[in-house]
């Protein structure tokens, strides 16, 4: 059973002391040039554990930034960043693959190993770190059961519609069983539909425990999903809702589009990749 | 586990970059094979020294059974001869401008030849009475050698007195300058396989980024993702350091073995097997800057 044994992993995997919040940030100021404004502005917010937030704002707000940061991938210029706890300006090089085996990351473009199969793409992550051939065939399998891939794991990625693919991904973030799990814009190349079944894979993953992070332009599925949304605008947060909406400005917007989309039958217009595709290339990394 | 998995990478690294690995491993072994020629100079410059040359300078040969010198008309050396020359040597007059000296008989004569010929088929003609017995006189000031040259070249008894460094400096400081030649050479070249590594361990990691994108996410540990590249570009190293040390065994083995030394018997040459000692110094060095550079390389080109 994947989902009794993550919710084990989860709790086991922490500290003694109980610690609410997976992901804190204490006054967190990134300035990636001194000229320009800051990516993130002095932001403080708490992420608890088992939860489920959305980061929304436009390209540029900080969104990057912020997961960038819950992974040291950068430091941050003032204030303190906490996961699990833990400062992650006081773990030293050598700890930090450790800090990012308790996090997963999944990609807007999949990142999968081209030449790999999907039983090898999952698996990969898990030999890197030196698990044994018996737990990695034992563990795949369950992994891919959980995001419903049974039955192609010897299919290669191209071989897969981007949803398929989306999920290898996701599968191969929470093979190790991390506490967080972080998502940028995951459904940013899928239709809607697709997307909403990826939201469900992810939301399965929350339900066993997972905290889970994502950050998205996608109104229709924050809307659909009724959960924590973090705005941020220029580096600083401007809403933090629980069971909120894309947007609270202006509603009317986000409401005819989602029971457009319901409908499944908007034929008319691809769903809102005009506006979503100028912020990939500055989205990634 | 993680073995298996280093070393797929490892060969999968090696299959695609085989013309930068076949270039790294060329590089290292010319550059190699030239330090390796600079030592063979050297092993032989000590070959040639034999025994007595960096004790003493000079030496005095007494009469044997075919000597044919002005002071063995009287035949080989006698017991008397002998006692007199050493009281000579001991003597205050020529005294002070000695350190030392030493008896050499014909047996410990025939010893130290059969050390320093023993890569030469001359050794097996030779016996003990062949070989002169000789006074090895460590001087004080070895320009002083005309005066024991004068003393003793006239002393009934003497064949012929020798400066052994007169005889081999000229030819010791010639080998001296090749080998720094070849090391110099070898400096270059050496920089050369250094870039060179850089270079294709560089071009490696970039065709890779994707792999090592994804094991820095999931939390592989500095070691496993560098390790691959570092071990590339030694394997490929110790490659080119292996064939330098096959090669510099060859030269030794057909050209110094068989060729040289039928012409100048009377010479005595290093063996093939003293070349390998230089074999592990040269795995030992290829391997090192193989791996310094591309540990250098990977902590400005590939973010862990």
């Amino acid at each position: 059973m994947p989902v009794r044994r993550l919710q084990i992993w989860a709790v086991s995997a922490l500290p003694c002391r109980v610690i609410r919040a997976m992901i804190r940030f204490e006054n967190v100021t990134k300035v990636y040039d001194q000229t320009a404004r800051p990516a993130l502005d002095d932001v403080s917010l708490e992420i608890d554990r088992g939860e489920f937030a959305f980061l929304v704002g436009a390209s540029g707000s900080g969104k990057s930034t912020f997961l960038r940061l819950v992974l040291k991938e950068d430091r941050a210029s003032s204030g303190a960043v906490y996961v699990a706890g833990q400062n992650v300006a006081k773990i030293s090089s050598w700890r930090v693959p450790r800090l990012r085996r308790g996090i997963g990351v999944v990609f807007q473009d999949f990142r999968l190993l081209p030449q790999k199969s999907v039983f090898a793409n999952v698996a990969f992550a898990m030999q890197v770190i030196g698990k044994s051939r018996s737990v990695i065939r034992d563990t795949v399998p369950e992994v891919l059961k959980t995001v419903g891939l049974e039955g192609k794991e010897n299919r290669l990625p191209h071989e897969l519609s981007g949803g398929e693919q989306q999920r290898v991904a996701i599968a191969r973030a929470v093979v190790n069983r991390p506490g967080i799990l972080l998502a940028d814009e995951p459904t940013g190349n899928l239709d809607p539909t697709t997307s909403m079944g990826i939201m469900g894979v992810l939301d399965k993953i929350n339900q066993n425990g997972t905290t889970v992070v994502m950050a998205t332009h996608d109104d229709d599925i924050v809307n659909e999903m009724r959960k924590r949304v973090v705005e941020l605008r220029n580096g600083i947060v401007i809403r933090d809702e629980a069971k909120a909406l894309y947007t609270s400005m202006i509603p009317v917007v986000g409401q005819s589009r989602r029971l457009r989309d319901a409908s499944g039958r908007d034929e008319s217009q691809p769903p809102a990749s005009g506006e979503r595709n100028p912020g990939v290339g500055e989205e990634q990394r | 586990m993680r073995i298996a998995f280093v070393l797929g990478e490892i060969g999968s690294g090696l299959r695609r970059n085989v013309s930068m690995v076949v270039s790294v491993i060329l590089v290292t072994f010319v550059s190699l094979t030239f330090v390796g020629a600079a030592g063979m100079l050297q092993l032989q410059i000590n070959q040639m020294k034999g025994y007595w040359y960096d004790k003493v300078q000079v030496a005095i040969f007494l009469c044997s059974d075919g000597s044919t010198a002005a002071g063995c008309a009287t035949g080989p050396v006698t017991p008397e001869q002998q006692d007199n020359l050493q009281t000579l040597l001991e003597s205050p007059a020529v005294a002070q401008y000695v350190n030392d000296f030493q008896f050499e008989s014909k047996e410990d004569a025939y010893k130290h030849f059969k050390e320093q010929f023993s890569n030469s088929p001359i050794v097996d003609s030779v016996t003990p009475d062949q070989l002169p017995s000789s006074f090895r006189i460590n001087m004080k000031d070895p320009e002083k050698y005309q005066i024991i040259s004068e003393t003793f070249s006239s002393q009934p008894g003497v064949e012929t007195v020798i400066d052994q460094r007169q005889l081999l400096e000229r030819l010791f400081s010639a080998m001296n300058a090749a080998s720094l030649v070849a090391v110099s050479i070898a400096g270059v070249m050496i920089i050369c396989a250094i870039l060179l590594i850089a270079t294709t361990i560089r071009l490696s990691a970039f065709s890779r980024r994707r792999e090592t994108g994804i094991m820095r996410l999931v939390g592989a540990s500095k070691i496993v993702i560098q390790l691959p590249f570092i071990l590339e570009g030694v394997i490929a190293a110790v490659i080119g350091a292996a064939l330098a040390s096959g090669t510099l065994w060859a030269v030794a083995h057909f050209f110094l073995g068989e060729y040289l030394s039928k012409q100048y018997p009377d010479t005595a040459f290093i063996s093939p097997g003293q070349t390998l000692i230089l074999a592990p110094a040269l795995l030992i060095l290829g391997g090192s800057l193989a791996g310094i550079s591309s540990l250098l390389t990977l902590r400005r080109y590939l973010k862990v």
